[in-house]
């Protein structure tokens, strides 16, 4: 009599099929964070912290501009102070992808370049954003400068490493490949080179954004006397939580905007060709893989596994 | 009518105690509308040979001419993996190594991509395929030049067996009507006998032992007596060489 080694799993119906999904669970993310919340607010007896409700009054006060609260007498409202900080982000993340993918470059391609920098870039790394911004408070006063300076030293590293590791992951046999069929240099740096390092390009300009939104602020609230950092701490000296969490969810708000808007839709349009996955099942599936090198080569290292697999899969033909 | 011509080629890798000879003072000539190939055990330098003769590296001493009626031969590479572009369409990884992307040129790698039975892939981007489909992007792409010459180094060792033999076919087939000169690396001496009209053996340290003829009718099946007989030669000529691994 045959013996049932090994059968499909059943398929899972109706209710367990919609809470194990991930988009129940994306869904369902807000609603725990509120009922913890809730939870805090009515066990622990506090004047200062506000309820949810108190923060969203607070923040659409602050959208529609009723709240009667003016900030410093440049800039009044939110919108001012969140025009002067993304001024101040953008430059200073332009300045660190531009330098940082110069001397990238250079560390990747000469090995004394890479000697020349490499303890510069890692003391950079080390310094903590605090430090960064208490020295350039003294150093530079409380105008523009010094917060752009904090971006581009908070982000300047992540670019020099990503760009640095994607120059020297440039698929060696691709070169040999065009040479053989003696295609000429431009060609093969337009169609083998550049879309080699987009990967690691994509890598550097989310690290740099995001930690140079971190040093932004961090430098805003000791070392500026406007803008996002700055009003976060107006809040706190005025004892007021609901103001300082409002601040921060604008800022969140609007980071995960750029990530889906922007990034996102970029990142989609630069990696079309890799085969589509589901990504959960591959971080499950791999997580070795994808976590091995730690935190910093995130989006090349998923770029590996999923190449890895493609071209060394199993035959599927006949 | 294409002409490989190889004199004295001597290539060395490290030096000191870490010397090693990839290949020793190696004479040979190809010519005309055959297919050869080079058989020997891993790290008799067959690859060296090919890397020499399509540029990617260069000999330590001897020269190597490849002439299609006393001019310099164009040839086409199929490699051991595809090596394909991953970011680009298969139609673009054809049109990568063209001169041109005229009407003209996108026709041919059409006529090319229709021969290796993928005509409507060229939209489909490599990792999007299986890995014998890549491989026959890999082959298109070698023949979509129309080289005079085409060297090909294991090019189907990453296969299974049973689509390494459907490609095998499509090969002999491409080789018939395309006339070119094929000069193709493998370690499958049964392979060699099915595709070739000659044989290299090359020994360890890279020298280049003996020189076979096959002549048998096309299309040779594995399973045909003639077939499996000069096959069985081969691998006794192997044995009284010292070739095969112990």
């Amino acid at each position: 009599m045959a013996t049932v080694v090994s059968q499909a799993p059943l398929e899972e119906q109706g209710l367990m099929r919609v809470l194990k999904s991930p988009r129940t669970a994306r869904i369902l993310f807000p609603f725990a964070v509120l009922a913890v919340w809730y939870f805090i607010y009515y066990t622990i007896d506090s004047r200062i912290f506000p309820s949810p409700q108190q923060v969203l009054e607070f923040m659409w006060e602050e959208v529609t501009l009723t709240s009667g609260i003016s900030y410093g007498s440049v800039v009044e409202n939110l919108y001012g102070q969140f025009a002067i900080s993304i001024m101040r982000l953008t430059i200073g993340f332009f300045v660190a992808l531009i330098m940082g993918t110069v001397i990238g470059l250079a560390m990747g391609i000469s090995k004394a370049a890479d000697a020349f920098f490499h303890d510069w870039v890692m003391a950079v790394l080390a310094m903590p954003a605090l430090v960064w911004a208490l020295f350039l408070g003294l150093w530079l006063g409380f105008g523009n400068l010094g917060p752009i300076l904090a971006v581009i030293l908070a982000g300047i590293p992540f670019v020099i490493i990503n760009v640095r590791e994607g120059v020297r992951n440039t698929p060696k046999d691709l070169f040999d490949m065009a040479h053989a069929f003696g295609v000429p240099q431009n060609k093969v740096t337009r169609h083998v080179l550049l879309p080699s390092l987009m990967p690691f390009f994509f890598a550097a300009i989310r690290y740099a954004y995001a930690i140079g939104w971190k040093g932004l602020v961090i430098t805003e609230v000791f070392a500026s006397d406007r803008g996002m950092g700055w009003t976060i701490k107006f809040w706190y000296d005025a004892h007021r939580a609901h103001g300082v969490i409002g601040y921060a969810l604008f800022f969140v708000i609007f980071a995960l905007a750029l990530e889906k808007l922007v990034f996102d839709p970029l990142a989609d349009r630069a990696f079309k060709w890799r085969p589509k996955i589901d990504v959960v099942e591959m971080a499950e599936g791999d997580f070795g893989a994808v976590a091995s090198e730690g935190f910093l080569l995130q989006e090349s290292e998923a770029d590996e596994v999923v190449s890895m697999k493609s071209m060394e899969g199993e035959p599927r033909d006949g | 009518m294409a002409e490989i011509k190889v004199e004295n080629l001597h290539k060395e890798f490290g030096v000191g105690e870490d010397r090693v000879v990839a290949l020793e003072k190696v004479n040979m000539q190809v010519q005309g509308h055959v297919f050869v190939s080079i058989v020997g055990p891993s790290g008799c330098g067959k690859s060296t040979l090919l890397n020499i003769l399509s540029g990617i590296e260069t000999p330590s001493s001897g020269t190597v001419t490849i002439t299609q009626d006393n001019r310099e031969a164009e040839p086409g590479y199929v490699f051991q993996a595809a090596r394909l572009l991953p970011w680009r369409t298969v139609m673009d990884n054809l049109l990568f190594v063209q001169k041109d992307r005229s009407d003209a040129t996108r026709e041919r790698c059409q006529k090319y991509l229709d021969m290796v039975q993928l005509g409507d892939k060229g939209d489909k981007y490599p990792g999007e395929l299986s890995g014998g489909m890549q491989q026959r992007v890999g082959i298109a792409r070698a023949f979509s030049i129309e080289p005079d010459v085409l060297f090909m180094d294991e090019p189907f060792s990453h296969l299974d067996a049973i689509t390494a033999r459907s490609l095998r076919r499509e090969l002999h087939d491409m080789w018939v009507q395309t006339r070119k000169t094929v000069l193709f690396v493998t370690h499958d001496v049964g392979e060699a006998v099915e595709l070739s009209n000659r044989i290299l053996v090359f020994a360890k340290g890279g020298r280049l032992e003996d020189d076979l003829q096959i002549d048998l009718p096309f299309p040779r099946d594995a399973a045909n007596e003639d077939v499996a007989v000069a096959k069985a030669q081969v691998l006794r000529k192997f044995e009284e060489l010292d070739l095969v691994a112990t």
